[in-house]
């Protein structure tokens, strides 16, 4: 028994850096139709960027997090002036690549500034194992569960009560509709890559204080992806669950079958999911009329 | 005119042969290197080029070979093995490099063989010593370092003589490929010989980050004598989950955890792991090493000194030692004659003595067996070299 509450309980850690993670990706693909293959990269970025700042400043945990946001916000928006902007108009296609070659750019970057050694990095947080109940967690790791649910709150309320949260759902449903009613779509472009960043900022912030910070972050990127499938591509709240689900049945398959099935268990989850709900577990219908 | 006539022959024909051994001058030899200068793992490079550096400079300040000072031509693979083909592609016909020291990874120097026979370029390889690199032997190829499974079955057994219990319970974590392959080959040798209980075997992909149903498992069959086959940031996630669920345990690693940036990532979970390695980590020649760099290195390469540094080191100067013997007619064949007959030849204390006067042309595999102290962050000697 205590095996599988174990099992569960870290899948669930797992998951919610995969949710975290999600989110920003179904941020930027509900507000532009983008698949922002840089997400991963963002992840990493922001993860050094944080780092830098708290040896630089001493920051304990949460005033480090307030620092590290609205500067990765800062960040998201440049990126999208620089790189995206320019490729407004053109085919989603085109855009996507843009991000692909972005992503490659991160990287490189990153190594540049920050070299290729691994860090440890404890965020502030302190490492003593708490137990809950007679599961062991590393407050890292709770934090970053707590995290989730924060940031999938904040989403729910942002998009369901807010001004700008509402026209980001506007410009989702018809970009072209949004703009006659006078919305600024390339505003909510701009928006929606500074709260990925945002979002990511605190995944990558999170996920270096529990697995170590290092210039192979970005591949969470990818591990993530299955993650938002399974959510639905336009679905930030639903990305967040598909992550906790992913993460669940990762560490479950590998727990009990082992050989590897970590790796493929979430693909199959995925492939089931999708040949009954297309569009994933929270994701909309599209439906097109002729 | 007559004379003359044989003159310019023999002019042109001394000419012609120095054209077949390309790379060295009146006053140069050229050496290449292909490394992992960018990229995740670039670290690894770095470190080997400061070796490098420390032993053309050493080597230069007492006079050259036979006069000629060493110039080394490093260029960046980025681990990438195509991009090493690039790469001494680049040395070969442009820089006209004399002979090889750094090849990056096994796969990286895998894919430069065609080159290094084609050219029949006298090559140590000091960083990846795995079995393809010298089955089947390969004329000019000379391979410096002990396999992972020695180096895994030295580690396990000091672990079973000296710190495990009687019913000690071992268990494997291991990459999911042929290096991963090469660990579980030294774990098996440990178990089947101790006869010891092995419940659990483990794989994981490369660039895997959260091990925690990992090591649930390691927990749930009782593990108190680890294998740990991950690398790096892996290495201490894997250390870092068996802290969290409180196992009491004795760890062995793979010989990159006595890299101390890859150690110090280790160190907060507490455990003083173990590592087998065919370069001292520490001691009087490690020490007498550090003095030497002062001298040619700075003080920040000084501090990115790591194991990868003394086994470029130890490729550089054994390489040069072959051509000295060769004296002022360098050829690449006659370089390659000197190392094939090389005889314990003494790297300081660094390693045990170079010898390639076998078969395979293989020599470092002897293995000594280092401790972390996580606390000090510091490495002990546990065991002195010894061929397992």
């Amino acid at each position: 028994m205590d095996f599988l509450l174990l099992l569960i309980a870290t899948g669930l850690v797992s998951g919610a850096a995969y949710g975290l993670i999600a989110m920003g990706f179904a941020l930027i693909y509900k507000s532009t139709g983008v698949v922002n293959f840089a997400q991963g990269e963002l992840v990493m970025l922001t993860a050094y960027i944080a780092f830098s700042l708290s040896n630089t400043l001493h920051l304990s945990f949460l005033p480090l997090v307030l620092v590290t946001v609205p500067i990765s916000m800062a960040v998201g928006l440049v990126l999208e002036r620089v790189f995206i902007r320019p490729m407004l108009g053109e085919p989603i296609f085109a855009i996507v690549m843009a991000t692909v070659g972005l992503a490659v750019i991160l990287r490189g970057f990153i190594i540049i500034v920050w070299g290729s050694q691994p860090f440890n990095f404890d965020a502030g947080i302190s490492s003593t194992v708490v137990m809950i109940g007679t599961i062991p967690f590393y407050p890292a790791q709770l934090y970053l569960i707590a995290a989730l649910a924060l940031v999938v709150l904040a989403m729910w309320l942002f998009l369901r009560f807010s001004r700008y949260g509402i026209a980001m759902r506007a410009v989702a449903a018809n970009e072209t509709a949004a703009m006659l009613v006078g919305v600024s779509v390339s505003r909510i472009h701009a928006l929606a890559w500074m709260l990925s960043a945002g979002i990511a900022a605190i995944a990558g912030l999170l996920f270096a204080a529990n697995f170590k910070l290092a210039p192979d972050i970005w591949f969470q990127g990818l591990r993530s992806f299955p993650a938002v499938i399974l959510g639905g591509m336009d679905s930030v709240v639903g990305a967040a669950a598909g992550g906790l689900i992913i993460g669940v049945i990762e560490n479950l398959s590998q727990g009990y079958v082992g050989e590897g099935m970590r790796e493929i268990a979430g693909f199959i989850v995925i492939i089931l999911v999708l040949m009954v709900r297309p569009f994933g577990l929270y994701g909309s219908r599209d439906i097109e009329r002729v | 005119m007559k004379k003359t006539t044989l003159t310019c022959a023999a002019l042109l024909l001394s000419a012609t042969a120095y054209a077949a051994d390309p790379g060295v001058s009146d006053t140069e030899i050229k050496i290449g290197d292909v490394n992992i200068m960018t990229g995740p793992a670039a670290f690894v490079g770095k470190g080997f080029s400061i070796g490098t550096k420390i032993a053309a400079g050493e080597i230069n300040a007492a006079g050259g070979i036979n006069g000629r000072k060493i110039v080394v031509i490093t260029e960046d693979d980025g681990y990438v093995p195509a991009r090493s083909f690039q790469a001494l592609t680049k040395l070969l016909e442009v820089d006209k490099i004399f002979a090889l020291n750094g090849t990056s990874g096994t796969a990286n120097v895998l894919a430069m063989m065609p080159l290094i026979t084609e050219n029949n370029l006298p090559t140590i390889v000091t960083q990846a010593p795995a079995a393809l690199v010298y089955t089947p032997v390969r004329p000019s190829v000379f391979t410096f370092g002990a396999s992972y499974e020695d180096a895994f079955y030295a580690q396990l057994k000091y672990i079973h003589d000296n710190l495990a219990a009687k019913d000690a319970v071992y268990g494997i974590i291991r990459q999911d490929d042929d290096f991963g392959k090469e660990v579980e080959a030294g774990f098996d040798r440990a178990v089947k010989e101790f006869g010891v209980t092995a419940p659990v075997r483990v794989r994981f992909k490369k660039g895997t980050n959260n091990f925690s149903a990992e090591m649930a498992q390691m927990k749930q069959a009782g593990v108190t004598v680890l294998a740990n086959g991950g690398i790096f940031a892996g290495a201490a996630n894997i250390l870092s989950e068996a802290r969290k669920l409180d196992m009491n345990i004795q760890s062995a690693g793979v010989w990159s955890e006595g890299i101390p940036a890859s150690a110090a990532l280790s160190a907060p979970a507490g455990y003083n792991f173990l590592v087998g390695d065919y370069v001292s980590l520490v001691g009087p020649a490690n020490d007498k090493f550090k003095l030497l760099a002062k001298k040619y290195a700075s003080d920040e390469e000084i501090a990115a000194i790591s194991r990868y540094t003394y086994v470029s080191y130890i490729g550089l100067k054994t390489m040069a030692e072959a051509m000295r013997l060769c004296g002022k007619d360098l050829t690449r064949a006659c370089t390659i004659e000197k190392l094939k007959g090389l005889k314990n030849f003494d790297t300081g204390g660094l390693s045990a003595p170079v010898s390639f006067d076998n078969p395979k042309q293989l020599s470092g595999t002897s293995v000594g067996v280092y401790q972390y102290d996580a606390k000090e962050r510091t490495f002990k000697a546990l065991a002195d070299f010894k061929q397992y």
